[in-house]
């Protein structure tokens, strides 16, 4: 397949962005259109490009610019707002977790209910075998390749569902 | 951005509109480029989009994205070229976003149609353009717009879809091929 460009394709381009019909060309131009296919389709392409663009530009009722640029100074301002709060989100969020932290730790050492309850539990899990559990709960079942299946397609589909959510329209 | 958007955020009595540090233009400046380019940038994204409605939010959000840029230019040419280049690469990312959640959701694709009110030979020309851009990738549409509708150089082009020149002119070919084949069969089903 020669890729290569004809050497008439830069008038054939020249003359449809000028929005020259072909009855307009030179009729050695015209004749060499007809019999070679490349700048046949050149033509044929530009054509309907020249058209389409035409009836886009006469017939498109867009917003006007001074509604745009309205537009684009308050979500400019709305943005730098949002931008010049974000540190201070940041640190109201650390100040928050940090907080929480230490009532945690100090509920913690001083509560004999959560210290007894803790140890209980460590203990279970010490003690118990995990693989005997998931024998256990597999046996229950029917169809324990499932089971395999059912935790591909939430580790799958979650995160795209998280992502389409939070994906702006 | 939505066209129904209200302006309640600006107060009365507020000075009159100067130039935002944080955009690239004055209010002039933007309206004599807008009156010149939004136009023809709007009938490049409704046709690599094939969407109007999506054209018209990608309008604003490119000529958003275009003042505030930081990128210094050089003349009318270079802040055109940086337009459509905004442009392409919205009209990239909405694609891959559609067709993500196509892809999720099991959704068909809604029909796309850019026909206007206006009848006659030239609406059915470019509705046929439009079908058969359909069955090209946002890529070709956007290459093939570029190159026959705007003359766009090979570099321009290049440029604005991040591909090499080197590539483009074979691309391009093909994909005008593949068009033009398209448009020879619509031509045929119209005649018969």
């Amino acid at each position: 397949m020669n890729e290569s460009a004809c050497p008439f394709e830069s008038d054939v381009l020249l003359a449809a962005l000028q929005s020259r019909p072909l009855a307009d060309l030179d009729p050695a131009l015209r004749a060499h259109i007809r019999l070679c296919p490349a700048c046949s389709g050149l033509a044929t392409v530009t054509a309907a490009f020249d058209a389409a663009r035409q009836q886009a530009l006469s017939t498109t009722i867009l917003p006007p610019a001074s509604l745009v640029w309205r537009r684009a100074r308050l979500r400019a301002r709305h943005e730098d707002a949002q931008a010049a709060g974000r540190p201070i989100t940041a640190v109201q969020v650390l100040a928050f977790a940090t907080a929480m932290g230490l009532l945690g730790a100090c509920f913690g050492a001083t509560s004999a209910t959560f210290q007894r309850v803790l140890r209980r539990a460590v203990s279970f899990f010490a003690s118990s075998d995990l693989g005997a559990w998931l024998s256990s709960a597999a046996a229950h079942c029917p169809e324990p390749s499932l089971l395999l299946w059912a935790f591909l397609a939430l580790a799958l589909l979650l995160p795209a569902a998280i992502l389409l959510a939070l994906t702006a329209d | 951005m939505s066209r129904d958007t209200t302006f309640d955020g600006l107060a009365d009595g507020e000075p009159a509109l100067a130039a935002s540090r944080d955009l690239v233009m004055d209010e002039d400046a933007f309206c004599g480029f807008y009156t010149r380019h939004a136009r023809p940038l709007w009938a490049f994204l409704v046709h690599v989009t094939g969407d109007r409605q999506l054209a018209d939010d990608l309008l604003q959000e490119t000529f958003y994205r275009f003042l505030r840029a930081a990128a210094p230019y050089e003349n009318e040419a270079h802040r055109r070229h940086s337009l459509f280049r905004i442009a392409a690469n919205l009209a990239r990312d909405a694609h891959r976003r559609s067709a993500v959640r196509r892809f999720i959701t099991f959704a068909r694709p809604a029909p796309e149609s850019l026909a206007g009110a206006d009848p006659g030979p030239a609406a059915e020309r470019a509705a046929d353009l439009a079908r058969a851009l359909k069955s090209l990738k946002p890529r070709e549409r956007a290459m093939l717009w570029l190159a026959y509708a705007e003359g766009a150089s090979h570099h321009e082009i290049a440029a604005a879809l991040g591909l090499r020149p080197s590539s483009l002119k074979a691309l391009l070919f093909r994909a005008r091929r593949k068009l033009a084949s398209l448009l020879a069969g619509a031509s045929d089903r119209g005649v018969s």
